[in-house]
C-alpha cells in the first residue's frame, strides 16, 4: 500500500516539474518578445483566477459540458457499430468503402449545414465534434475487433459459445483498451473542433470567450481562455487515462 | 452392419476429404482420411506441417463442416458444439482479460450451468490442477505450463468423453512437458476420457498414442495406421519397444 503511494507520489511529482518546465519557458519566451499578445504566465494565470469565478467558468463549463456529452454519443455509436463491422465481413465490404470516403473529410466544413440544420445552440457543435470522433473510434473498435486471433474465437465456440456469447466474452473485452486508448487520442482532436466550432455564430463557451477577448485586445483574458481550455482537455486525458488502467486490470 | 472395426468407435471417419477456399485458391488438406479411435483409447495424429493434422481435430470438433465424406462422433454425425467434446489449440485459447477462475469457469458460463455446481465443480478442478492458488491471477502472469493446466481444467470442466488436443505441449520446455503428458495420462487412466491428440514429436506420439495416425503431406493421406498398445505405461520409455516403435514411426514420416 504504501508503495502504491509511492508511486503516485512520485508521478505527481513529475508532473508538476513537467508543469513547471512548460510555465518557465512560456516566461522566457514572453519576456524575450516583448510582445503585448503574448503576456507571460503571472498575468495570465492572475486573470485565470479572477475571470474563473465569473464569465470564464461560465463558458468553462458549457464546452466541458458540449465534449463530454460529444464523446459520450461517439463512443456509444461507434463501439457497437465497431465491433459489428470487425466481425461481420459482409456488412463491412458494404461499409468500409462509406466509410474511408468519407473518414479523411475535415468535417469542420460540415459546420455551414450543421448550423442551419441544427440551430445556434449546443446541437450543432455537439454533431460536429461527434462526427470528428465517431470516425476514429470506430475505425480503431473495427480493427481491434478484426485482428482478434482466430484460434481464440474458435477456442471459445468450441465450448459452446453462439454469436452472443463470442460479443460478450470476447470481441467486447478486446476492444475496450483499443477504444479507450483511441477516445484519448480523440479528446485533444475534439477540443480543437470545439474551438472551432464556438468560434462561429456562437456565444457561449470557450472558443466564443478566447475570440471576445481577442477582439478587445485583452491578452491576459485571451490567455486565461487558453488556460482554460488547456485544463480541460488535461483533465480529460487524466480521466480516461484512468479508466483505461481501471477497465484493463489484465494488462 | 458397420462392419467389425467401427463396433465401439469413438471416432470414426471414412473417406474424409477437406478443401480450403474456392476458386483459383482451393487448396486440398485432407485426402481420403479413414481410421477409427477406439471409446476409451488414446490417439495421436502425427505427421509433416501442412499434413492437414490440425484440420482434423476442427472437423471432430465440428468447427469445419464443411467436408466430404463421413465423419462419426459418438454414432452421429458431428453437431457443432457437441457438448461433451472438448478443443483444446495450440495456445489454449485463454482469454487475457479473464482470471484463471473464469477461463476454467468459461464453457460452464456459456453452457448456462446453475451458479452453485459451476462453483463446485471448478474449485474441485482447480484444486486437482495445482491453480487453486492462483485463481485470482490473470493468464500473462502464469508460466507456460501453468497455462497448459487452465486449458486442460477448461476442457475437463465440461465433463467430456472426448478431448482433442492440438500441439499442447510443443511451447513447454521439456521438462514441464514431461510433467504435463504425465498429468495427461493421469486423467486419462482415471476418467477414460477418448484423447485425440495432435502432435509433431515422434516420442510423444508413441507415449501416449495407444493408435498412431501416420499422415503425409499436403494433402494429408493416411499413411498407416500404428498400433502402440503398451501407450499410457509409465515405464514405456525406458523399454526397448519404445525404441523400436520411434524408428518405425520415422521411417513412415521420412518415407
Amino acid at each position: 500500500m504504501t508503495r502504491h503511494i509511492g508511486i503516485i507520489n512520485n508521478k505527481i511529482t513529475k508532473t508538476l516539474l513537467s508543469v513547471l518546465a512548460l510555465l518557465l519557458f512560456w516566461q522566457a519566451l514572453s519576456a524575450l518578445l516583448q510582445l503585448p499578445a503574448l503576456p507571460g504566465p503571472v498575468p495570465s494565470f492572475k486573470a485565470f483566477f479572477l475571470e474563473m469565478t465569473g464569465s470564464l467558468g461560465f463558458h468553462f463549463y458549457v464546452s466541458a459540458y458540449r465534449v463530454l456529452i460529444s464523446l459520450a454519443i461517439s463512443l456509444v455509436l461507434a463501439v457497437p457499430l465497431g465491433m459489428v463491422l470487425g466481425r461481420e465481413e459482409k456488412i463491412d465490404q458494404f461499409v468500409a468503402p462509406m466509410i474511408y470516403l468519407l473518414y479523411p473529410i475535415p468535417k469542420v466544413v460540415f459546420l455551414p449545414v450543421l448550423l442551419a440544420l441544427l440551430g445556434l445552440k449546443d446541437l450543432p457543435k455537439v454533431a460536429l465534434i461527434t462526427l470528428v470522433v465517431f470516425f476514429q473510434i470506430l475505425v480503431t473498435t473495427r480493427d481491434a475487433a478484426k485482428n482478434i486471433n482466430r484460434d481464440l474465437i474458435n477456442s471459445v465456440v468450441s465450448l459452446g459459445a453462439g454469436r452472443r456469447d463470442i460479443y460478450r466474452h470476447v470481441v467486447w473485452p478486446a476492444a475496450v483498451p483499443e477504444v479507450l486508448t483511441s477516445l484519448r487520442i480523440a479528446s485533444g482532436t475534439a477540443i480543437a473542433v470545439l474551438f472551432i466550432s464556438e468560434t462561429v455564430a456562437s456565444q457561449e463557451g470557450l472558443g466564443y470567450y478566447l475570440l471576445d477577448a481577442w477582439s478587445r485586445m485583452s491578452y491576459e483574458n485571451m490567455f486565461a481562455g487558453i488556460i482554460a481550455m488547456g485544463i480541460l482537455g488535461f483533465v480529460i486525458y487524466i480521466i480516461l487515462d484512468i479508466m483505461e488502467k481501471r477497465a484493463c486490470p489484465w494488462k | 452392419m458397420n462392419g467389425l472395426t467401427g463396433e465401439g468407435a469413438m471416432v470414426r471417419v471414412n473417406g474424409l476429404s477437406l478443401w480450403y477456399g474456392g476458386g483459383e485458391h482451393r487448396v486440398q488438406a485432407l485426402d481420403r482420411i479413414s481410421f477409427t479411435i477406439p471409446r476409451g483409447g488414446t490417439c495421436a495424429v502425427i505427421g509433416p506441417s501442412g499434413s492437414g493434422k490440425s484440420t482434423l481435430l476442427y472437423v471432430f470438433s465440428g468447427l469445419l463442416e464443411e467436408y466430404s465424406g463421413e465423419v462419426l462422433v459418438d454414432g452421429e454425425k458431428v453437431p457443432r458444439g457437441r457438448r461433451k467434446t472438448a478443443l483444446i489449440l495450440q495456445d489454449h485459447g485463454l482469454l487475457p482479460w479473464k482470471k484463471v477462475w473464469d477461463n476454467a469457469a468459461l464453457g460452464l458460463a456459456i453452457r448456462r450451468v446453475p451458479p452453485a455446481i459451476k462453483r463446485e465443480r471448478i474449485a474441485s478442478i482447480l484444486k486437482e490442477m495445482g491453480l487453486w492458488e492462483m485463481r485470482n491471477r490473470y493468464p500473462s502472469q502464469l508460466s507456460g505450463g501453468q497455462r497448459q493446466r487452465i486449458g486442460i481444467a477448461r476442457a475437463l470442466a465440461l465433463e467430456p468423453d472426448l478431448l482433442l488436443m492440438d500441439e499442447p505441449f510443443s511451447s513447454l520446455d521439456a521438462l514441464t512437458r514431461e510433467t504435463m503428458q504425465q498429468l495427461l495420462l493421469n486423467i486419462w487412466l482415471k476418467d477414460r476420457i477418448t484423447i485425440v491428440l495432435v502432435t509433431h514429436s515422434i516420442e510423444e506420439a508413441i507415449f501416449l498414442g495407444q493408435r498412431i495416425i501416420v499422415l503425409s503431406e499436403r494433402p494429408g493421406r493416411v499413411v498407416e495406421v500404428v498400433d502402440n498398445p503398451r501407450a499410457g505405461r509409465m515405464d514405456y520409455r525406458k523399454t526397448g519397444e519404445f525404441y523400436r516403435m520411434a524408428t518405425r514411426v520415422r521411417e513412415l514420416l521420412e518415407h
